[in-house]
């Protein structure tokens, strides 16, 4: 064995020719972050120029009503970010979001204690997730198309079982936990953090988020070694049908009404969209839940700050799509230039 | 900590029958691998080698013909159950993932835990100390496998195997991807492997690396056995006649 002393771990990092390979490795740990640096870079200055045009973007009241509406999407992106990571995609969240806050609410409405009919929401979205795990890995059918399909189902049976009309006259203790506040700031931001952290963990430090990533990365490789890639799927599905069944449920809390037309499909895009911009990766295998908490307070930026400096909203999708697109170039690029193909 | 625990574990094969549809890939098939040995598998393309070592690691399941590891007779219906058996394999394809870190691709499907998370410090000491213990020349445990070379690839590949300390070992095609430097490598580590007393089982077309490393050949030829040898008492020309049917060691099949 003749690369004895080149292997040897100190060479390797303060030697002349192992240079070249000690700076690639601590570029793995830079790169993970310049994506989220170029976000709050985009996130800083469109604040500052939405502040130049109207000094109360900055205010705190409006800063935590922006906050505040960045949350649902945000918390539905937490599990969604763990299915695009894990190799996956879930399309039928929009539909969930709905289902599962007018089951919740028609439980409630019908002499159901608010706990148990959150918990039977939550258990219908939750089945969602088993069937679109069921139909993607036992029947083979791609994720687009598998979760699509539970996308138009869960959404009619959400306007079939309430006749398309809003279910109102929840309790107000149920009521409240929507709705509520703590010191002037909506509990739902309290949740979203909470929920952020639990993912954040889950990702970076369990054995389930190491598993999700390499299954992610490389589904081969992750069945040959071991790692039991279905059951790991069927986790994920249902992780993401529960989390989108709850995130509609606390907006039927907040606005007192459970309706079958919340969430569909803006929902559902706007949740992709903004955990691909925070740098999760269509192919699987990379992404943060830090990412999509940015990804989501910049959607929530661009709609909020365009009302507050009078330009109509509606100019909102034109930015997100460039920034999509953008998002997604550079990635592509950072990636070409970052590992060998 | 690091070192592996080998057992004596010999592999055997008795009659391995595998069919794709029409197409018998496998025929009843024997192999004999003993521990502290390196078996070399070669064959023409088509040869079923790569079917024989996906059977070994249970990606493929046989139709006919039973697998004993250590006298005892084993059914693997996932690469999973291969492993529980102390099966390691290295594909030709690596199933590595290139978006991870070295250290999580060494421990990939057997991550170091404590309780539900994974313990990080204990995956990046052991695997430095492994790979130092192998001198490997990675400069970072924590740098992507994207980043390497496909030989620095391949040697994280057969350390991750070694560091299983699986009692058999299948390299399908561990050179063919790499350099001069790269294969001398490569071949120490196959020997330290066999030094430590795994059953070593290694699908090859390279003659040179073949005769280097190996103790026994497997020659296949269209499904079947065609022949197997000692390396010290055969030569490449013997070999080269099994692979292409030249030399024959079944004469009663051809004189009916």
């Amino acid at each position: 064995m003749s690369q004895a002393t080149a292997g040897h771990p100190a060479a390797g990092r303060t030697g002349g020719g192992p240079g070249r390979s000690a700076r690639l490795g601590d570029r793995a740990h830079w790169s993970r972050y310049t994506q989220q640096a170029g976000l709050i870079a985009c996130v800083l200055v469109l604040a500052a120029v939405f502040a130049a045009r109207n000094s109360t973007f900055l205010s705190s009241g409006n800063l935590i009503e922006l906050l505040r509406s960045a949350t649902l999407y945000f918390i539905v992106a937490c599990a969604s970010t763990l299915v695009l990571v894990g190799g996956g995609l879930d399309f039928s969240i929009g539909s969930v979001y709905a289902l599962g806050a007018v089951v919740a609410g028609l439980l409630m409405t019908h002499s159901t204690p608010w706990p148990l009919a959150v918990l039977g929401g939550l258990a219908v979205g939750g089945v969602i997730g088993l069937a679109n795990a069921a139909i993607s890995v036992y029947l083979a059918v791609p994720p687009l198309i598998a979760t699509l399909g539970t996308f138009f189902v869960a959404g009619g049976l959400a306007v079939v079982i309430t006749s398309g009309n809003d279910v109102y006259g929840f309790p107000s203790a149920f009521i409240s936990i929507g709705a509520g506040e703590l010191g002037g700031i909506p509990y739902l931001i309290f949740y979203a953090v909470i929920i952020g952290v639990i993912f954040h963990i889950a990702l970076e430090r369990t054995v389930f988020g190491y598993n999700t990533r390499a299954t992610g990365g490389n589904r081969g490789a992750a069945a040959a070694n071991g790692i039991r890639v279905a059951r790991l799927d069927i986790a994920l599905y249902v992780t993401s049908g529960a989390v989108a069944a709850l995130a509609g449920i606390l907006g039927a809390a907040r606005l007192s009404t459970a309706s079958s037309s919340a969430g569909g499909a803006s929902l559902t895009f706007q949740v992709v969209t903004a955990v691909i911009i925070g740098g999760t990766s269509l192919f699987g295998g990379t992404g943060t839940i830090a990412g999509s908490a940015l990804g989501a307070i910049l959607f929530a930026e661009i709609n909020n700050g365009l009302q507050v400096i009078n330009v109509n909203p509606l100019y909102q999708n034109i930015f997100i799509g460039v920034i999509l697109v953008a998002a997604v170039a550079i990635d592509q690029y950072r990636r070409k230039r970052r590992y060998r193909t | 900590m690091t070192e592996a625990v080998t057992r004596a574990a010999d592999l055997e094969l008795r009659g391995i029958t595998k069919r794709f549809g029409r197409v018998t890939a496998l025929s009843g098939v024997d192999l004999t691998a003993y521990a502290g040995q390196v078996l070399a598998i070669l064959g023409d393309n088509g040869a079923g080698k790569t079917t024989l070592i996906k059977i070994i690691s249970g990606v493929y399941q046989q139709d006919d013909g039973e697998i004993r590891v250590a006298g005892h007779r084993v059914a693997f219906r996932s690469p999973a159950d291969s492993r529980q058996a102390g099966v390691a394999t290295v594909f030709q394809d690596l199933a590595l993932v290139e978006v991870l870190d070295v250290a999580t691709n060494m421990f990939l499907g057997q991550f170091p835990r404590r309780g539900w998370f994974v313990d990080r410090k204990a995956m990046d000491t052991q695997s430095r100390a492994f790979l130092d213990e192998l001198k490997v020349t990675v400069a970072s445990v924590k740098t992507d496998i994207g980043m390497l070379s496909g030989g620095q690839r391949q040697i994280v590949a057969i350390a991750r195997a070694m560091r299983t300390g699986a009692g058999i070992v299948l390299l399908d095609e561990p050179t063919a991807a790499l350099g001069v430097r790269e294969t001398a490598h490569a071949t120490n580590l196959i020997r330290e492997l066999r030094d430590r007393g795994a059953t070593v089982i290694c699908v090859s077309h390279d003659m040179n690396f073949v005769f280097d490393v190996a103790d026994r050949v497997q020659v296949m030829r269209l499904g079947r056995v065609a022949g197997v040898r000692d390396v010290t008492t055969t030569t490449k020309n013997e070999v080269i006649g099994l692979i292409t049917g030249s030399v024959s060691d079944s004469p009663a099949e051809e004189l009916p």
